[in-house]
């Protein structure tokens, strides 16, 4: 009934690896109950029977799977802050000096989720833009599923409970029955995109920002570099990547090098490289 | 402004998840499991009225050992250290939470009366000019659970 | 300080203040909360304040509290089910510095007082 200590110290140490979380001795009957369904999903006859399967061939979808099974709504709004406050202090200010004559800036939240991540870009974008510029911002997720759920930007009181001040609740949201719903004047500059960015991406114009945080932990080394690739094609020249706080090109991509940005870090294609030449992998 | 409200059943079950996820179940390994049955026998009432643009009550309803696990998990505490007063104030609590999010969803005006908890089988006797308009029935590890919305009835003749 | 009529939302809210290194004081109302206030010569950094109890309700104490040069630094977040917006809206006004609404995680709880400075960087998660 319960997990064998060596299975619970498999997921263990893969979710310490991949996602930084650490289960405490004692939580196998947590992590039992989490995985059943996972099991159920796959088609497993049990926990135990899923995890010897994945055991003796690793794949990264289960693993996907484990992770998210563990780590229990991790959808804040302005997750970690330090991003949002670089784009706030150095990014935009940068941008609005490089664009003047466009007067408006493209982001990506590569990985959307359920689409907090775009519209905390939307509010960051809407409350420090100089008036009479305009942005655009595209979420992109390999779930069809959680792409709805972004478009049609509903909250519960718990999700917007989330990382979220007040004074912007009440600013950019609208009471729905007992839900939240992002206020039409953000909606309006976000949309959503199923995409895959470990397969080859679809044309579209290049982006002066890409967030893609916590996406690359889930990839092993050549995956990483694959999406790494495919991502610096949609990246303008001179514009800036944000990765999760765990992860990071180095040793992956040299192509991409670290800069401060405010109090975190992002990622820059190295001037001597062209970016958006087509490199071909 | 119509007085038809509806808080449905699916808005029920949500808030009910959200205290869940919150206090009862933060781990998120002991749901409550939807039966349907609206006739389970329940030995902890707590209800909270709704007065102004609506008359109504919100009552949370659930076994004795249900309640005490509630107040066990509130409290921090044993199952069986809890008292009587505490069951009194966790389930008028829970209640509270759950009347106040539904209270946001009917005409504005309405107001929240403070959690009134009665040990004692039953509910409908409670409230004889009431009658329920949507119910959400489960079992918590094997113990009986209820949320039900009851619109008093004398306000529907008069709308 | 935690300021609520149920003495269950207090211990819920005492204990995640805990980990943060607050110490806690227990108001049971309003009026509790401002008799409490007035015989304390250090001011509590922040307070945690139901809208609905009896006699001084969350709101009138958010107002009195604004209008005490004394209590100036406090920090004031309302915890409470009212979750109209327009509830919001006039706590904020009479001088909240931030809501949270019931129900509310612990993680929730936590990343809100992150945004009022509250929250030694790392310790949230």
């Amino acid at each position: 009934m319960t997990l064998s200590q060596a299975d619970f110290a498999f997921v263990s140490a893969l979710v310490r690896r991949e996602a930084a979380i650490v289960l405490a001795p004692g939580k196998e009957y947590l992590v039992e109950a989490r995985l059943i369904p996972v099991a159920r999903q796959v088609g497993a006859a049990s926990v135990t029977d899923f995890l010897a399967n994945l055991q003796r061939k690793p794949n990264p979808a289960d693993q996907r799977r484990i992770i998210d099974a563990l780590t229990t709504n991790e959808t804040s709004w302005f997750r970690d802050r330090e991003p949002f406050t670089a784009l706030t202090d150095v990014v935009l200010p940068e941008l609005v000096k490089s664009r003047g004559s466009a007067r408006k800036v493209r982001l990506w939240s590569a990985a959307s989720s359920s689409g907090q991540e775009a519209y905390s870009l939307a509010i960051t974008l809407q409350e420090s833009l100089p008036a009479g510029w305009a942005y655009e911002i595209m979420g992109s997720d390999i779930s069809t599923e959680m792409i709805k759920r972004a478009e049609a930007a509903e909250y519960s009181q718990v999700e917007v409970n989330r990382g979220l001040p007040a004074t912007q609740l009440v600013q950019y949201f609208e009471r729905v029955g007992a839900h939240w719903r992002v206020a039409p004047h953000l909606r309006r500059n976000v949309s959503f995109k199923h995409m895959n960015l470990t397969a080859p991406l679809p044309a579209m114009p290049p982006f002066d920002v890409i967030f893609l945080r916590n996406v690359l932990i889930y990839f092993d080394v050549a995956t990483k570099k694959a999406v790494l690739r495919n991502v610096a094609r949609l990246l303008r020249p001179d514009g800036w990547l944000f990765l999760g706080a765990a992860e990071t090109t180095i040793g992956i991509d040299d192509n991409y090098e670290r800069v401060a940005a405010g109090r975190t870090s992002a990622y820059r294609v190295r001037s001597a490289v062209p970016a958006g030449a087509a490199r071909k992998g | 402004m119509s007085v038809e409200t509806v808080v449905t059943e699916d808005d029920l079950a949500e808030m009910v998840e959200q205290v869940w996820v919150s206090y009862l179940d933060p781990e998120g390994v002991s749901p409550l499991v939807v039966s349907g049955d609206d006739k389970q026998a329940t030995e902890v009432h707590s209800t909270v009225s709704i007065t102004g643009t609506w008359h109504g009550h919100l009552v949370y309803a659930c076994s004795l050992v249900a309640a005490k696990k509630s107040a066990a998990a509130f409290l921090a505490m044993e199952a069986d250290e809890v008292s009587q007063e505490d069951i009194s104030d966790v389930l008028g609590e829970l209640a509270n939470i759950v009347g106040g999010n539904v209270k946001a969803m009917l005409p504005a005006g309405c107001f929240l009366s403070l959690p009134t908890v009665v040990l004692a089988p039953d509910t409908a006797s409670y409230y004889p000019a009431a009658a329920r308009i949507s119910g959400l029935y489960g079992t918590w590890d094997g113990e009986p659970v209820s949320i039900s919305m009851w619109q008093s009835v004398k306000q529907e003749a008069s709308a | 300080m935690v300021i609520d009529d149920s003495r269950a939302m207090r211990m819920i809210l005492k204990r995640i203040v805990a980990k943060l290194n607050f110490e806690a004081i227990e108001a049971g109302d309003g009026q509790e909360a401002l008799d409490l206030l007035a015989t304390m010569t250090e001011v509590p950094e922040l307070a945690l304040i139901d809208w609905n109890m009896p006699n001084v309700n969350g709101l009138e104490f958010v107002t009195k509290v604004r209008a005490e040069p004394r209590l100036r630094e406090m920090t004031l977040v309302m915890v409470t089910t009212e979750s109209e917006q327009s509830q919001i809206v006039r706590a904020l006004a009479a001088g909240a510095h931030e809501y949270v609404i019931k129900p509310f995680t612990e993680g929730a709880m936590i990343e809100k007082l992150a945004l009022l400075g509250l929250v030694p960087t790392g310790a949230n998660s």
